[in-house]
């Protein structure tokens, strides 16, 4: 166990490291750069701001000092925001998106998992068709068409909640319900699904045939192996959401770091780009790592060698 | 920042014209190659210093210094040297210690010798006084490029035996500070609008010793000193900034607004979705997205749209046939119809030359003057000239004269010889593009019965390839004024290495505009670029569509701030006026209307200039 462990966090670093390189890659395959704009620059300016960034030594140099530099974790500046370094701005952001992030996976884990188990339980009643119906189309409505229309119907109409930026709680409110709703959904139909197969399982059998009361069948025996989908599912989607929803962030003007991603893309701030990506990638493969290990716990069919 | 920075001069609120900041007045010499900048006392730092002569000329020659690498120091390149600097150049001086200068070119040099022997003819004496002063001599610092440069103009080697090469300095720049309160600054050449230029965030003062004590980290909010009228407070990259008033501010009374909340978003619709629920006043800079105009129109007093000094236009790539013939885009030219365009655009204007239309009112005058008599000597005339705005007709017959018949098919045309596949129409990706784009497609459709296809390509690689002439055919373009004269348009066609991204050089061209460097006069001077303007709109290497307009909204309450031609808004100007009579009524007549304690500040700033101008 332990050892597959270690062996996973060691993956980790080559893995980074060729995504890191191939973002450096296609960032300089893309023609124009991040002081190009329509004011064409004399030869002796462009001259200057290649030398201030170390963009006259020959490509393979470039290379090496980036990725020297991304070994020792050390992005450096920022090429748009000048004086503030990579490692600075990511953590600066991050709390924003981590915060309606965890507070979207919170709510659509709740609202996921009571109307799965009800429905799972409740089999082709009202319940069940209802909530489906709405899981249903909780998936088919994209975020970007959700989040616009509550602006309307609560800030715009209503005037009950602010229409966007960062603020107090209730400027959470309306970004975290429109996060939430697509993985809410998802989750919903996962538990149910989940949750109807093991029900019908033998070992479900087995445990009321001890005479076990229905609600320790359920929540002991029941659920452990109904979520095991969802925990699949929820794993990477649990860092998607810590790293910040590009959509989201931008229909509420939230400064997070999905926000910040697409930014340095458009501006060609490279070390950001590629410090956020490094960042992102290395925070997808510890999640994944941590699904797999909770399989163990969960099923006990599972070992690891 | 303007909200932050001081410089010598400020934007007018209006009009963007100068008027007095810290300098309290100025003298500008008969050539027009020095001024003279007299500053107040009182102005000072953040920090409590004092704001000296000696603090510009340290901003100024620091903008200019190769590893600051600022994209802005080409504006101010008509400063003496500052180019030769910030390139890295160096001087050639004699063993005599005297330094080797710029040779004539043979035109020159004919006047010279002609000077000796007559020395008493009115002309000459003319053409004599618009000799430019001769120069010292820069080269290049490296070496290599230095010999390569000797070799291509050989007359220089004679000159170059024995000669020092000494490095441009930061001391050699047309800038100095003759005391605490003078600045002089010199010109290599006259430069009639370098006064509009100084308001531009280049040459604001900043505090030497701040700087230099934090290198990089010296704009974080804990170390950052200031010359303005605000204080910066907070700065959350992405998020919002917050500047408050500044007490020790030299202006302090004028200024009304105790804060201001800037909030850099990226939604046009975020933007306009947090203006209906009142949480911001004011929201600028193009912003209602186009589909709200119409709606936004019924608010008449909140919604802005006014000419800006900003225009839309098409490059062509002359270098690639069948665009190389003269013909061929005077053709796709016309087969636009532009007043159509404006009203499907909604807040824009045709246009058909090159500098933006209802902005420069008396170079349009002189422009207009110039235009009549050239075309009439050309057999041509004024109104034939503005019928270019949409002439189908003689499009079809240009196309034909150039070998590509237009043929009736149909209720339509066709002109099957076109090649079709040598000609693109690129712009940059965004629906506004897109749909102008589109728009174009289909007149050229209907009119030529040509259809173009069209690409898109991301904002700065379609920059880039469109500087190297990496296009067939058409390319969007859009250009911003840096300063209010119609040369900021005119100076992208200057030179055989200009930025019009088209290929298109006219060395008649650069004389033109030269001259009117050289002119003092004013309205001579915009008739010498009104001839310039001519001579490039005859050549089409751009297919002008419309003079952009300011697009964006304020609570009638907010006060002070004008759609001014740039959409630099001088924030000492700025008030919220809570007498609801007061507030802006129909925001189309804001610019006539006269807010009196705006223009009571103005005259008492101005005031400081007239008292020594006899």
């Amino acid at each position: 166990m332990i050892g597959f462990i270690l062996r996973r966090l060691l993956i980790i670093i080559p893995m980074a490291l060729l995504v890191v390189s191939v973002t450096w890659g296609l960032i300089r395959l893309a023609p124009g750069n991040f002081y190009s704009d329509e004011r064409a620059l004399p030869p002796a300016i462009e001259e200057n701001i290649k030398r201030k960034y170390g963009l006259d030594k020959p490509i393979y140099q470039q290379y090496l000092i980036m990725m020297g530099n991304v070994v020792r974790g050390d992005f450096g500046d920022s090429l748009k925001y000048q004086g503030q370094s990579v490692n600075e701005i990511i953590f600066r952001h991050l709390p924003y998106s981590a915060t309606i992030g965890v507070l979207a996976y919170l709510l659509a884990l709740f609202i996921g998992l009571a109307a799965g188990i009800i429905a799972a339980l409740r089999q082709n009643s009202a319940f069940d068709y209802g909530s489906m119906a709405t899981a249903m189309l909780g998936l088919s409505v994209p975020n970007f068409v959700l989040g616009p229309i509550l602006v309307i119907v609560f800030a715009l109409w209503l005037y009950w909640l602010p229409p966007a930026r960062w603020g107090g709680i209730s400027h959470l409110i309306l970004p975290v319900i429109t996060l939430a709703a697509i993985y809410a959904a998802y989750i919903a139909r996962l538990t149910r699904a989940g949750m109807l197969e093991v029900m019908r399982s033998d070992y479900i059998r087995t445990a009321r045939a001890k005479g076990l009361d229905e609600k320790t069948v359920l929540l002991k025996h029941g659920l452990r192996g109904g979520i095991i989908p969802v925990v699949s599912f929820t794993g990477p989607a649990l860092a998607h959401l810590l790293a910040g929803t590009v959509v989201v962030e931008r229909v509420f003007a939230i400064p997070g770091l999905g926000n910040i991603f697409i930014q340095s893309v458009l501006n060609r701030d490279e070390p950001l780009t590629l410090g956020i990506v490094a960042f992102l990638s290395i925070l997808i493969m510890i999640f994944n790592l941590a699904v797999d290990i909770s399989y163990g716990f969960l099923d006990p069919r599972i070992r690891y060698e | 920042m303007i909200a932050l920075y001081d410089g010598l001069v400020e934007y007018h609120p209006k009009t963007m014209e100068p008027i007095p900041a810290i300098a309290e007045r100025w003298q500008v010499s008969e050539d027009g190659t020095e001024y003279t900048f007299f500053l107040r006392e009182g102005a000072r730092f953040s920090n409590g210093r004092m704001i000296t002569a000696k603090d510009f000329e340290y901003s100024i020659r620091r903008g200019f210094s190769p590893e600051l690498a600022s994209k802005n120091a080409k504006l101010a390149y008509y400063i003496k040297n500052s180019e030769a600097y910030n390139s890295g150049k160096v001087f050639a001086q004699r063993l005599d210690g005297s330094f080797i200068l710029e040779p004539r070119t043979s035109e020159e040099r004919s006047v010279e010798r002609a000077k000796t022997s007559f020395s008493d003819n009115a002309l000459l004496t003319e053409r004599l006084a618009e000799l430019r002063k001769p120069q010292r001599l820069t080269l290049p610092s490296n070496e290599n490029k230095r010999a390569e440069f000797i070799e291509k103009n050989p007359e220089l080697q004679p000159l170059l035996i024995g000669a020092k090469f000494i490095p441009v300095a930061a001391e050699d720049i047309g800038v100095e500070a003759v005391d605490d309160r003078i600045l002089r600054f010199k010109l290599n050449q006259p430069a009639p609008f370098f006064l509009g230029l100084l308001a531009h965030q280049f040459f604001r003062v900043v505090d030497k010793e701040t700087v230099e004590k934090f290198g990089k980290d010296w704009t974080r909010v804990e170390n950052i000193v200031t010359s303005g009228a605000f204080l910066l407070k907070e700065h959350h990259p992405y998020d919002r900034i917050i500047v408050e008033k500044n007490p020790g501010y030299w202006d302090e009374e004028m200024v009304r607004l105790k804060r201001i909340e800037f909030y850099p978003l990226e939604e046009a619709t975020t933007m306009m979705n947090l203006y209906k629920s009142g949480s911001v006043d004011a929201v600028y800079n193009h912003v209602p997205p186009a589909a709200w105009v119409a709606n936004l129109r019924k608010f008449e007093d909140e919604y802005l749209d006014f000419p800006e000094v900003a225009i839309e236009y098409y490059t062509i790539n002359v270098t690639k046939p069948p665009m190389d013939k003269l013909k061929v885009r005077q053709a796709f030219a016309l087969a636009i119809d532009r007043e159509t365009l404006s009203k499907f655009r909604q807040t824009t204007q045709p246009l058909i030359d090159f500098t933006p239309e209802g902005i420069f009112p008396e170079y349009e005058k002189a422009r207009q003057r110039v235009y009549r008599e050239k075309l009439a000597a050309a057999g041509s005339s004024l109104e034939e000239w503005k019928s270019r705005v949409f002439d189908p007709e003689k499009a079809r017959r240009l196309l034909e004269e150039s070998g590509f018949p237009v043929l009736r098919s149909g209720n339509g045309f066709s002109c099957p010889t076109f090649p079709v596949d040598q000609v693109d129409l690129t712009y940059n990706t965004s629906e506004s593009n897109k749909a102008t784009a589109e728009f174009i497609q289909a007149q050229w459709k209907q009119n030529l019965g040509i259809t173009i296809p069209l690409k898109n390509m991301e904002f700065r690689t379609w920059l880039s390839e469109r500087s190297k002439l990496n296009y067939n055919g058409f390319g969007r373009a859009g250009w911003v004024g840096d300063y209010m004269d119609p040369n900021t348009f005119l100076n992208l066609f200057y030179t055989s290495r200009n930025d019009s991204s088209t290929g298109w050089y006219d060395a008649r061209f650069d004389q033109l505009i030269d001259a009117s460097n050289r002119e003092l006069n004013e309205s001579k001077r915009f008739e010498l670029m009104a001839e310039a303007e001519l001579l490039m709109m005859q050549g089409q290497p751009v297919i002008p569509l419309q003079t952009q307009a300011t697009n964006w909204v304020k609570k009638p309450y907010v006060k002070g701030l004008y759609p001014n031609p740039g959409t630099l808004h001088s924030w000492k100007f700025v008030y919220i006026e809570t007498d609801p009579t007061k507030w802006d009524r129909e925001v189309r007549n804001i610019m006539n209307s006269q807010d009196e304690w705006v223009y009571r500040n103005i005259d008492r700033l101005n005031a400081t200039t007239k008292s020594t101008s006899d």
